[in-house]
């Protein structure tokens, strides 16, 4: 019987959250993202002389380094916040549901809607570099593994900026200083600081299946660090889940 | 006797410096009670305990025998549906309650189902498949009590279910409060500032007043004790002067006032009831002619400032 609740519970809560987040009108926000990105491609593709390194390294600053975490915090910092403050999480907070899988509901949701709108910005990107250059097989290898990078990638900074809004009155400040001043600032110091970011890790993850540019050439150990990138998710989500288990909401 | 749904004992909350309820004591039977009180007295405080979404600082809450903080299996019998709008604008009616039951692990056939007899009992049928959004005040409150009965609690919380609407909606959900408890068993508690609106649902009422419950009740109780406490009454009319001096004489009459151009009585009573049996005779009597007469402070917020002082 509990088992029936928290499954059916969790399964209703992630599709609603999801249908949620897609219809909220931050979609403009990752459709004009989306169009950025496919026109600065499109653009490089009549611009520069190679083509499937150019479009690796063009891929790997628009996306992986600025737009996945920028629209991670978009949408993850404010999600558990914006529903306490307009209070229609009164719905969940008074189901029967366990509020630690409650907490999961949003995380997947969250995950899902991110990984869905990366993979568009990252196609359309794609799309339009390899329009002028040509498709072929090394392109769509290129594609599938940005794919992959950037779906780990909505695992990792979903459960990253869902418990700042969570744990935070005002979560949107810690996430811009981790994504612009750790990650884009402390994390290019030359030397070990750049293992304590998120994007280091799945930049050596993502270099054992993208052979193009300079996500190629970044050394590290993949196991190590898809381990740890497990890790940090699965302990943000414990925090999270914790915090949200202890919240009180007047 | 049966035990109470919900028992409250030396119940407090803080908000940082503000109280939510302060030393609070109170036990609620089943069927239908009111819980009566001005605006800020903690009744909404009250509700966020008793579902468990805060939780005390001191005090004990028992609700049907358990403790509601940190104990979500107790929510599948409580159905609570709070006084803010929360309702999703771009949802239909039918996919909130779908929402809703999804959260209390309904699912298929039976929640479909149920949504159709939810759907009959509020008589929100007609306007499931429309947004939300385009919704009347009183269809809002429809359909967020529709929500909370989705999964057929025991106890039905509702907080100030009344407030905003117009007289017909109002009508219309006080009727379906004692429909809901007359004919589906549900126990329910329902909370607002207006007492003699809770009077048209039950005769079973709390008083809540600064976080402390201050009078609980049958309503005729609640009626004694109000018509107790002294009220301030202004006459106006010719030859008042007169009429005082008749009041004056009359054990109910606690001070008088005329005003400096003798138009204006202000009289203190302690039982408003005999004075307002007397008032016709002794106008009579005074050969004084009445313009207009007020009871000042027949809110329930005075009673409720006696009460605490009493």
């Amino acid at each position: 019987m509990r088992t029936q609740l928290h499954t059916t519970g969790l399964l209703t809560l992630t599709w609603f959250s999801a249908k949620k987040l897609i219809v909220h009108r931050r979609w403009v926000i990752a459709l004009l993202i989306a169009i950025l990105v496919g026109a600065v491609m499109g653009y490089f593709a009549t611009e520069v002389e190679e083509g499937i390194t150019a479009a690796s390294d063009l891929l790997n600053i628009l996306v992986l380094f600025f737009f996945m975490p920028i629209l991670a915090l978009i949408y993850g910092a404010s999600m558990i916040r914006n529903e306490i403050d307009d209070r229609s999480i009164t719905q969940v907070l008074t189901s029967p549901m366990d509020r630690r899988l409650s907490y999961l509901g949003y995380y997947f949701a969250l995950a899902l809607v991110l990984a869905l709108l990366l993979i568009m910005v990252t196609t359309i990107g794609w799309a339009c570099f390899f329009a002028v250059k040509g498709f072929d097989a090394a392109a769509l290898e290129l594609l599938l593994g940005y794919l992959l990078t950037v779906c780990i990638g909505a695992l990792v900074y979903s459960a990253l900026f869902l418990v700042f809004g969570v744990v935070l009155r005002h979560p949107i400040y810690l996430g811009l200083f981790y994504v612009f001043i750790w990650e884009d600032f402390v994390g290019s110091i030359p030397g070990a600081a750049e293992n304590y970011t998120i994007r280091h890790h799945l930049l050596v993850v993502a270099s054992t299946w993208i052979d193009y540019g300079d996500v190629a050439t970044v050394s590290g150990s993949a196991g190590i660090s898809a381990m740890v990138l497990f890790g940090i998710t699965v302990a943000l989500l414990a925090i999270g889940s914790w915090a949200f288990w202890n919240k009180e909401v007047p | 006797m049966t035990d109470p749904v919900v028992m409250a004992n030396t119940l407090s909350k803080w908000y940082g410096a503000v109280i939510g309820l302060n030393g609070f004591n109170l036990e609620i039977g089943k069927g239908i009670t009111g819980i009566v009180g001005p605006n800020g007295s903690g009744k909404s405080t009250l509700f966020k305990l008793v579902t468990g979404t805060i939780k005390p600082n001191s005090g004990t809450l028992l609700v049907m025998g358990q403790r509601p903080w940190k104990n979500p299996q107790q929510l599948s019998k409580i159905g609570f549906c709070p006084d803010y709008d929360f309702l999703p604008p771009d949802l239909t009616g039918r996919e909130y309650l779908s929402f809703s039951g999804g959260l209390h692990g309904m699912q298929g056939t039976s929640l479909d189902s149920r949504i159709e007899e939810v759907l009959a009992v509020v008589e929100m049928k007609g306007a499931a498949d429309r947004k939300m959004g385009g919704y009347s005040k009183g269809m809002r409150q429809r359909m967020k009590i529709a929500g909370s009965l989705i999964h057929d609690p025991e106890l039905l919380l509702l907080d100030e279910p009344l407030t905003g609407t117009d007289p017909m909606v109002r009508r219309e959900i006080i009727e379906l409060v004692r429909h809901l408890h007359k004919d589906h068993g549900h126990d329910i508690v329902v909370s607002s500032h207006v007492l003699h609106e809770i009077e048209r649902m039950t005769h079973q009422v709390a008083l809540i007043y600064k976080g402390r419950a201050v009078a609980s009740g049958d309503i005729s109780e609640i009626r004694r004790l109000m018509s107790d406490h002294p009220h301030d009454i202004v006459l106006e009319g010719t030859e008042m002067l007169a009429l005082a001096r008749l009041l004056l004489d009359k054990k109910f009459t606690v001070s008088l006032e005329l005003s400096p151009d003798r138009r204006t009585l202000h009289v203190k009573v302690s039982q408003p009831e005999e004075f307002f049996d007397e008032v016709p005779d002794l106008i009579k009597e005074s050969g004084s002619t009445l313009e207009r007469m007020e009871s000042l402070d027949d809110d329930l917020e005075s009673v409720f400032r006696y009460l605490v002082r009493w």
